[in-house]
């Protein structure tokens, strides 16, 4: 007794989330090799779509928009990958009784879920760097902190919808409605001022509105001062953080 | 297997199925999430399209019910296991599958019916129109539910499903000119399109709004080559479904 006492003292109580968690999003991919070229594959269909439907000049814009559009997604395979470990593989609670926590939990998911983006964040980021203007350092810098910030928030938001889903069946549906509703709404793929009046307002409520303003406004796509760019990246702030926090505390980490 | 069984229990089969669909509202609201986006992007980049996007609408939700039948085989079998049951029953193999098609095309009418009507309204069907959507849709939703059967079988895991699903759809959905006019093609891609079933069906549609987008010829081809590969698939997944259930 007294040396299993001993043994549980000195078990871990401290590990490397991240790299564990990065493992599992490379040997994920690496069996399934789908799961790398859809994300990869998806914006470019899009894009595709849109060059030939939309004028040439908002290329540049589309590009962007795929990058924060892929970068939200991550949010839908949070969703998909905590469900499933959770509904089917019933390993949530062995991480539940772990020294990991819930916030290491997600950041852990959402890390191995962002190993699986990376490959379509980067063709894309060289394709923006050869169809766009010259960037700034300061478009670069904007650009990379807004998908930080989306990662984030829609992770948050992907693991929060999980955590009440009682079916597998459930998974696909709700994920493809909440993210990708979220990502339409907000103007992505084309300047806010394409959208009809009354649904520019509507999108002044999503966080993914203000990101693409201002990473729209910082690779100088759209026109823009530099005090808006100031209030977008404040509210593009303010509304992850309100964005995340809501999610955390609707997050269930264990059954009651 | 005897021709007397062939099909046998497929109506009880299709009711039960049915009702399990039915169940899925989630699902079946958000089943028309994709076709919307499309359709949000035309209207809002290039509104003179929507009438032709509608059009490919529908015919792209007929086509995506292979994905809800690849889903369900594979969540009955994977999750379930109940496929074991269903087979060592009278139901007959075929009937397995085909059941499961058609009350996927039941439960998910309502939204396509939906889209019908928005079509309608707005653009308007010639009898023409109205004749290739119902025989092209019929067409695509037999190719793409014996594509969806088969290819459940292959997959072990549900996680896997969504990202081959993904590609799939995408790749033969979005990417040929089922919601963009097939004139918008390079004139070399154009045979490749009209052999590829959601683009051949789009561009029929297409044609009978405007007849000078196909060829005779082009008319023939995407004729043939969707009743062709219709056929051809569901003759392949009956075979599939009677070989699979042998399996041990």
């Amino acid at each position: 007794m007294a040396l299993e006492r001993a043994s549980l003292a000195n078990a871990p109580r401290q590990g490397r989330a991240l790299p564990a968690f990065a493992l599992i999003g490379w040997r994920w991919i690496s069996y399934n090799p789908a799961a790398a070229i859809a994300p990869v594959l998806l914006p470019f269909i899009f894009l595709l779509f849109l060059h030939l439907i939309a004028p040439t000049g908002l290329f540049p814009l589309e590009v962007v928009g795929a990058m924060l559009f892929t970068t939200q997604n991550v949010g839908s395979w949070v969703l998909g990958d905590s469900a499933t470990w959770r509904l089917e593989s019933a390993i949530q609670d062995l991480f539940v009784a772990s020294p990991l926590g819930k916030v290491r939990y997600l950041f852990g998911i959402a890390f191995s879920n962002l190993i699986a983006a990376a490959p379509a964040l980067v063709i894309l980021a060289i394709v923006l760097a050869i169809v766009a203007p010259p960037i700034p350092l300061v478009g670069w810098a904007a650009l990379f902190a807004s998908l930080a910030i989306l990662w984030v928030l829609f992770s948050s938001i992907g693991i929060a919808i999980s955590s009440r889903l009682r079916s597998q069946r459930e998974i696909w549906p709700v994920g493809n409605l909440t993210f990708t509703t979220l990502g339409m709404m907000a103007p992505l793929y084309y300047p806010l001022s394409y959208l009809p009046p009354i649904w520019q307002k509507a999108a002044l409520f999503l966080p993914t509105t203000y990101a693409a303003l201002l990473v729209q406004g910082s690779l100088g796509l759209i026109a823009t001062s530099p005090r808006a760019m100031a209030i977008d990246a404040t509210l593009l702030v303010v509304s992850a953080i309100v964005g995340t926090a809501i999610a955390l505390s609707i997050y269930r980490w264990r059954d009651a | 297997m005897a021709a007397s069984h062939a099909f046998r229990g497929l109506q009880a089969f299709t009711f039960t199925e049915l009702f399990v669909q039915l169940h899925e509202i989630t699902a079946i609201l958000t089943s028309l999430v994709v076709q919307v986006i499309l359709l949000i992007f035309v209207a809002i980049l290039d509104p003179k399209l929507i009438g032709l996007a509608l059009m490919g609408a529908i015919l792209f939700s007929l086509f995506t019910l292979g994905q809800r039948v690849q889903n369900e085989a594979a969540y009955i079998r994977i999750d379930h296991k109940l496929d074991q049951l269903y087979l060592t029953s009278p139901l007959a193999p075929e009937s397995y599958f085909f059941g499961m098609s058609v009350a996927v095309l039941l439960a998910y009418l309502p939204p396509i019916a939906v889209l019908v009507a928005v079509t309608a309204y707005v653009t308007g069907f010639s009898l023409l129109t109205a004749l290739i959507l119902l025989a092209g849709g019929a067409g695509l939703w037999l190719f793409s539910c014996s594509i969806g059967y088969i290819v459940s079988t292959f997959f072990r895991d549900m996680r896997a499903i969504w990202s081959y699903a993904s590609i799939f759809y995408n790749v033969f959905g979005v990417l040929p000119p089922v919601f963009y006019p097939i004139g918008e093609l390079p004139a070399f891609l154009r045979p490749v399109a009209l052999v590829v079933p959601p683009s051949a069906a789009a561009g029929l549609a297409q044609w009978s709004v405007h007849r000078s987008v196909l060829s005779g010829g082009e008319v023939l081809l995407a004729s043939v080559a969707l009743g062709v590969e219709a056929l051809l698939t569901f003759y392949i997944a009956i075979l599939w479904a009677r070989r699979s259930v042998r399996e041990p």
